[in-house]
């Protein structure tokens, strides 16, 4: 049995999400050609948790492939896939996965499910997870916070070009660090991501 | 009856009830104003204790639906645009959290603190006099960051299009103590000596008695306001909201008239602040390479008005 | 009290006798008479012809007017004309009457702002007391509001004013001017219902109105008869775009663009009444539009029909006799005209 953690998405109460996180993990290539074969068994966004930054990070392209598969507007084939998509900043859909997806080498992962049908819960995705990736379960704790954790500040900021700009360094930017509080570079970084995600593709 | 620049006093929420489009039908959400273009509410997004304001622009009956949809997503999609450069460039704007620009809403980041224009009021009330303040008094540094605010998102090549003193917020510290983020944050984020002022208090209070939105992890109590960390309301970071008219220029002409715009405004909603409003001219002058010139393009535009004379 | 009023800023000549009995009652239109220059389709109006026009009707319907309204030279208190804005030499022909009778019959000038005539007309026709105020017209577009003795310009056209868009759009698409373009074009967009994109040019409380005409060019050239078919102008089903399409597109774009400056302005000072003058004012569509907007505010649209809608000279009559009343007269060497006269000068002397 893996850990995984449910999370409510606020609006959406009835599509509880399903996350759990693995670390050393040593089957990556074979979990990813389960996505190629398109396995409707591993119907997951696996996500390298290089590129994740904060639970947030996360929660928002979820917020957003669940509320596109809802509203029949998807721009990819499950609501799964669209979460990787969601979170790259353009409309390239290889890319997204070279980017966000894992590759036969990732050691950290981040599996995401969404609750659509009444079958899937917490217990059967543990279960399953917990059979299928050879590696070691994290727990993300109760708010996700471990989500971040393996995350790449510097592969992050260059995928979403923030150059010196939403973050910590930068002449413009100098002030801008002020908003989140402190030096917490991260958060400021969030808060332009979730701005580029949102407006993806529009 | 206002005049021509008055900031106008927000309609009592008691129009038109508007449904609100997916995933927010069923949500109980808090209406904080209606303007003529949208309705703002608050509510939370992505975790419970992420609290966010929601901008729904309705459906308006009497335009062509066609058009109606066209122009509500580019509206929406070009001030989410403007927010996420302005973020991007550091310049203090809500973050965009979410967007469905086909459904006319947008979720933006929850700013705490209080309007400029609240922030005035209040310091009359508490008996200051905007004539002869003396040179220490907190007001001017309130001026000279208002200045440097509005001085900076022009320097990045945004003009506002609409500031008055309601769509300046002094934001407070209270922001960072309600867990405006979650997880990894709470932990790590450095805490910041957390300021609790009058308005964020009267704040808290406003909105304390909204109903209960979700019941999930509960939040950790913000601690009791402490009279040694209060300090006054006039303090901090000036954050610029309401971009609905907003655009991508670097003319100084369009940069004078957003001034000209803040000054009328100024004149209106603060009367006898003249002096003071000259503060913020001057910090803007200075906080940018541009600033001087646009100050001078300013004088013309006082001479002739917003707008040019013209053909009867 | 009786004044009798000149109007002939544009191509309509307009004289009307009014009559305030008393401070409580409401205003008596005595006569109300109107001729207006025609000009063939394609054609707009010349200031020099349009004078021409003017000079050869004003004394006949001086005199048809105060017949009409049955009243003695001796009874009437002040000659009122159109000082502006307006075309200026229609506005000088006119100008140059009133002075006329002025001298003749010994009676006091009063020169009315045009735009501040529109709306003293629409508050007294509709009782509308304290609306926002869209007056739209062949040479005017703005959203006014009143405020310490000043109808103040919240927002205007940014170049071209909406009648003269309509003129000229329907002279793009050689739509006959009789009786009037807009009419023509308001009559031939009932029978369109495809929507062509047009630019929409709404900028705070302020629209432009130039780009429709760019756009209206290129418009009418894509749906010429003469071309082959394959080359015509479609809609997304494959149907042909026909002249009705583009006029009830024209229409949907630019009174979609007023109402919502018009909306801006009322949530700008609180209120919830709107008054429409002017005569784009008499468009169906726009009230229509207008009512829609206002249900949604809980506030209500008032409109005046043609009669005073249209320029004309009893409100030039009616507000130059508002002003009269509080003393104002226009010395004969003050009795000028102007082409460029805004309606925030005008001290509204008559108003608390």
């Amino acid at each position: 049995m893996a850990a995984v953690r449910t999370f409510v998405l606020p609006h959406y109460p009835e599509y509880p999400i399903q996350i759990a996180l693995f670390k050393d993990v040593t089957n990556a290539a074979f979990l990813r050609s389960q996505l190629l074969e398109a396995n409707s068994d591993f119907d997951y966004a696996f996500i390298d948790a290089s590129m994740i930054l904060t639970p947030t990070h996360l929660l928002s392209p979820v917020f957003l492939s669940l509320h596109l598969h809802l509203t029949t507007r998807l721009k990819t084939r499950t609501p799964h896939s669209e979460i990787i998509f969601r979170l790259h900043p353009n409309n390239n859909i290889g890319e997204s996965y070279r980017k966000f997806g894992i590759s036969d080498t990732t050691t950290t992962l981040i599996a995401v499910r969404l609750s659509l049908t009444p079958d899937v819960t917490r217990e059967s995705v543990a279960k399953h997870l917990g059979d299928v990736v050879e590696g070691t379960s994290v727990d993300v704790g109760e708010r996700g916070e471990m989500l971040g954790e393996w995350g790449d500040v510097g592969l992050v900021r260059k995928v979403y070009k923030l150059g010196d700009g939403g973050g910590a360094k930068g002449k413009k930017g100098a002030k801008g660090v002020a908003i989140g509080g402190g030096v917490d570079e991260r958060r400021e970084m969030e808060s332009v991501i979730l701005g580029i995600m949102a407006i993806k593709g529009l | 009856m206002a005049t021509a620049t008055d900031t106008p006093a927000t309609p009592p929420p008691q129009h038109t009830i508007h449904i609100l489009p997916a995933p927010f039908t069923h949500s109980p959400l808090t209406l904080l104003a209606q303007g003529a273009e949208a309705l703002v509410y608050r509510t939370v997004f992505l975790t419970p204790h992420t609290p966010c304001v929601l901008k729904y622009r309705p459906p308006k009956p009497y335009r062509h639906p066609i058009l109606d949809k066209r122009l509500t997503k580019a509206r929406l999609l070009a001030e989410a645009r403007v927010l996420v450069k302005c973020r991007k460039d550091g310049v203090t704007v809500p973050a965009v959290l979410g967007l469905d620009a086909e459904n006319g809403w947008m979720v933006l980041e929850w700013v705490e603190g209080g309007s400029v224009r609240g922030v005035l009021d209040g310091w009359v009330a508490g008996g200051g006099r905007f004539e002869g303040v003396e040179a220490g008094n907190g007001v001017w540094g309130l001026m000279r960051r208002i200045g440097r605010a509005v001085g900076r998102v022009h320097d990045i090549g945004v003009c506002h299009g609409d500031l008055t003193t309601s769509n300046l917020m002094v934001r407070t510290g209270a922001s960072a103590v309600r867990g405006e983020s979650e997880g990894p944050q709470t932990q790590t984020q450095m805490q910041r000596p957390k300021r609790l002022t009058p308005s964020a208090l009267r704040e808290a209070a406003m909105t304390s008695d909204a109903p209960p939105v979700f019941e999930l992890p509960p939040e950790e109590p913000p601690p009791p306001p402490s009279k040694a960390q209060s300090t006054s309301d006039l303090e901090g970071d000036i954050v610029l909201i309401d971009f609905g008219l907003a655009t991508q220029t670097v003319q100084d002409e369009d940069r004078a008239v957003d001034l000209y715009v803040l000054e009328r405004a100024f004149a209106a909603t603060h009367p006898g602040a003249e002096a003071l409003f000259q503060e913020v001219l001057r910090s803007y002058g200075e906080s940018y390479k541009g600033g001087r010139s646009v100050l001078r393009k300013l004088e013309d535009v006082r001479l002739r008005g917003r707008k040019r004379s013209m053909l009867g | 009290m009786i004044a009798l009023g000149l109007e002939g800023s544009a191509n309509k000549i307009g004289i009307g006798l009014i009559s305030h009995p008393s401070a409580n009652e409401p205003p008596i239109v005595l006569s109300n008479l109107r001729h207006t220059y025609p000009t063939p389709p394609g054609e707009g109006f010349l200031p020099k012809d349009t004078a021409i026009h003017h000079r050869a009707w004003v004394v006949r319907l001086i005199k048809q007017a105060v017949r009409q309204a049955g009243v003695k030279i001796e009874d009437i208190d002040c000659i009122c004309y159109t000082k502006g804005p307006g075309m200026g030499a229609p506005l000088q022909s006119v100008a140059l009457a009133a002075r006329t009778l002025s001298l003749l019959w010994g009676k006091p000038l009063v020169g009315v702002n045009h735009c501040v005539g529109h709306i003293e007309m629409g508050r007294a026709i509709t009782h509308a007391s304290n609306p926002v105020v869209l007056y739209v017209s062949g040479g005017n577009t703005q959203v006014i509001a009143y405020s310490a003795q000043r109808y103040r310009i919240f927002g205007e056209t940014l170049d071209i004013a909406i009648g003269n868009c309509i003129d000229r759009f329907a002279r793009t698409l050689m739509i006959p001017n009789d009786p009037f373009p807009g009419y023509n074009v308001e009559q031939l967009a009932k029978k369109g219902k495809n929507l062509v994109d047009m630019p929409y040019a709404v900028k705070g409380m302020d629209a432009s109105f130039s780009g429709i005409l760019a756009a209206a060019d290129l418009l009418a050239a894509q749906i010429d008869e003469n071309l082959p078919l394959e080359k015509r102008l479609k809609t997304e089903d494959g149907e042909l775009v026909t002249k009705a399409d583009l006029c009830f597109s024209l229409q949907e774009t630019i009174y979609a663009m007023l109402v919502e400056i018009t909306e801006r302005a009322m949530a700008h000072v609180g209120s919830t009444q709107v008054l429409v003058v002017g005569g784009v004012g008499s468009n169906k569509r726009l009230q229509q539009m207008m009512g829609l907007m206002a249900r949604d505010r809980r506030g209500s649209v008032f409109a005046t029909d043609e009669r005073f809608c249209i320029d004309n000279g009893i409100m030039i009559a009616h507000a130059g006799l508002l002003e009269f009343k509080t003393g104002v007269t226009t010395k004969l060497e003050d009795s000028t005209c102007t082409q460029r006269f805004r309606t925030d000068e005008v001290f509204v002397g008559w108003r608390d």
